[in-house]
């Protein structure tokens, strides 16, 4: 059978069984038996139970329950309290006042949690009551919030980067480095952004009723944002300097989790075994989807589909920044519709030897793939930080997705950034010994 | 029955959230011994194994406790027996896919075990011992979906649904 054929059915299958419902790793194996029985493949079965072995027995991967497992002990404790009790104080003077406190307690929160709608939720929940009762724009309160709740995804340790990191057999060391500078540079555009909106609009002097806050107070305050400023450094830390690798880390993560709660007093046997289900719920989920993937990009090499792909677009003779431009247009839709896990294995499964032709560095498009998903989280119909504002705020998901918009332009500015200067995602992983 | 389904995902979940913790101790015990000059054999092996089986044992749970994420969108635009109709193609199809790969993990432990296969790590072990979790959890995976798809065929909601609606989308 001819393979534009069989890559029209297969894609049609795909959408059907996504649209209609069906779980996504599911979806996966099943396009994936689809597939191997149009070109007549007689051993599916077996190479299903092999796929299936070999995708869950990899020792990068271990860092993923790990990492998730950390950030499922964070929430349960009164760290994201800490955080806007602590960092309150000290942005008492910039314009625009409590929302960075919104952006800033993502963006940390976000990095040591690794998932996005989570951090959107647990800072959500306590900084938008706040930010209302002291009479902050409500539009701004939630864009805010939907925009650096995305961030999670980005700064290290990030769960997608090492979703991508094993599916495109990347060092999730490198990625972790490369992420870490555009995370930066994101905080910095999305508090410019908040500065520049109060002094316009006039509403830097919004929140003056509170008090003004001494030296002293603020180097106190400081003092709550010590243990967390240490767990961030000491998994940061012992994998950038080559001590752990980012499985350890995320090992050393969990035992730093628990300890910080034990010193945080909110340490519970219920809230351990708590932290425990959520960690396996997680892990499964995304589990079953990296067992799933895995055997469709197996199929996929044996259809031809990724290189035939590569192989078009090299007689297309498109320059790589034409491709970035073409694919960023493409992934934005797919993720109006797909969850961000959904795009990024189906992007390592179908695209990336496409990629490689274009002699598009790895890591860099790990960042890019990244900053395309941020932006998915916040565009309609489907972006799971709408949902989760919507939750907390009632809030039509439009109105909400209005909200965002700024934000959402702001990602693609970073997305433009990072082509224009590469060595953004790409210094801080070469100076990493090897 | 009831209980007995009730205990059958509860042994899911521990048996799957013991892996993790177990996986946990393994790697913090290596990093404390390689400072100490010793090495664990094969501990980054024994990691790999426990975290398939991590995956695997918990599927079920992670099923009936509609963890498993899925495009909703249409779905909960739709309302009474549209809605019903394509939950229940739904859980069909999911009933034969996890049906399909049940049977597959099983075949690959069983033939592991056939052939006396044995890993090829530094601590050799039987392979079937290794991938048994693989294939017992993908075998839950499967009498989960089959609850759920009994349980729609009966007219009820199947548990997935109750808890992914009670769960308001979250990721």
């Amino acid at each position: 059978m001819d393979i534009i054929l069989i890559g029209a059915i297969l894609f049609v299958c795909l959408l059907l069984m996504l649209t209609s419902g069906i779980w996504v790793a599911l979806t996966l194996t099943g396009v994936a038996i689809i597939g191997l029985n149009l070109i007549g493949n007689t051993s599916i079965g077996l190479l299903l139970g092999t796929s299936s072995w070999s995708a869950m027995t990899n020792w990068s991967l271990t860092a993923l329950p790990l990492f998730i497992w950390m950030g499922e002990i964070l929430f349960r404790t009164r760290l994201s309290q800490d955080l806007f009790e602590g960092l309150e104080p000290l942005l008492s003077k910039l314009p625009g006042k409590l929302l960075h406190v919104n952006i800033l307690s993502c963006g940390i929160f976000a990095a040591v949690s690794g998932s996005s709608a989570a951090t959107a939720a647990t800072i959500g929940r306590m900084t938008l009551p706040e930010l209302k009762k002291r009479g902050y724009d409500e539009m701004m309160a939630i864009g805010t919030l939907a925009g650096s709740g995305t961030l999670g995804l980005l700064i290290p340790p990030s769960i997608i980067l090492i979703v991508y990191g094993v599916s495109a057999e990347v060092s999730i060391a490198r990625l972790f480095l490369a992420g870490a500078l555009p995370g930066l540079v994101l905080i910095v555009m999305f508090m410019g952004y908040t500065i520049a909106w109060s002094l316009l609009k006039g509403q830097s002097k919004k929140g003056d009723e509170a008090r003004v806050y001494s030296f002293k107070e603020k180097v106190s305050s400081l003092k709550k944002l010590i243990p967390i400023v240490i767990l961030i450094g000491g998994v940061l830390g012992s994998i950038y300097k080559g001590v752990a690798t980012p499985t350890e880390a995320a090992a050393i993560g969990v035992a730093g989790a628990l300890l910080l709660s034990a010193v945080l007093g909110s340490f519970s046997w219920s809230g351990l075994l708590g932290s425990i289900e959520g960690a396996v719920k997680n892990s499964c989920m995304l589990g079953l989807i990296l067992v799933g993937a895995h055997f469709l990009t197996l199929a996929m090499g044996f259809i031809g589909i990724p290189n035939a792909l590569a192989e078009w677009i090299a007689t297309l003779g498109l320059s790589p920044l034409e491709l970035i431009i073409y694919l960023t247009v493409f992934f934005v839709i797919m993720g109006c519709f797909l969850d961000g896990i959904s795009v990024i294995v189906l992007t390592t499964s179908v695209v990336l030897p496409m990629v490689t032709q274009a002699n598009i560095d790895l890591i860099w498009f790990g960042i890019f793939l990244v900053l395309v998903v941020e932006m998915s989280q916040i565009t309609p119909p489907v972006g799971f930080n709408l949902f989760v504002i919507q939750a907390l705020t009632g809030k039509n998901i439009l109105y909400i997705a209005k909200a965002a918009l700024p934000f959402f332009l702001i990602i693609g500015f970073a997305i433009v950034l990072i082509t224009a200067f590469p060595s953004l995602a790409l210094y801080l992983p070469s100076l990493m010994s090897s | 029955m009831q209980t007995l389904k009730r205990y059958f995902y509860q042994c899911s979940l521990i048996l799957s959230g013991s892996c993790l913790v177990m996986m946990a101790l393994l790697i913090l015990l290596q990093i404390g011994a390689r400072t100490l000059g010793v090495v664990i054999p094969s501990s980054e092996d024994f990691a790999g194994w426990l975290l398939s089986a991590t995956v695997f044992f918990g599927l079920a749970y992670t099923f009936n406790s509609g963890g498993h994420i899925r495009v909703t969108i249409l779905l909960t635009r739709l309302g009474g027996v549209k809605r019903r109709y394509i939950e229940n193609f739904n859980v069909t199809a999911a009933l034969l896919i996890s049906g399909y790969m049940m049977f597959y993990c099983l075949y690959t432990a069983y033939e592991s075990y056939d052939y006396q296969d044995v890993t090829d790590t530094y601590l050799v072990m039987p392979l079937w011992l290794v991938q048994a979790p693989m294939a017992l959890g993908t075998l839950f995976l499967f009498l989960a979906v089959f609850d759920s798809f009994c349980t729609a065929l009966s007219g009820k909601t199947p548990n997935y649904i109750t808890h992914e609606d009670s769960l308001g989308n979250q990721e």
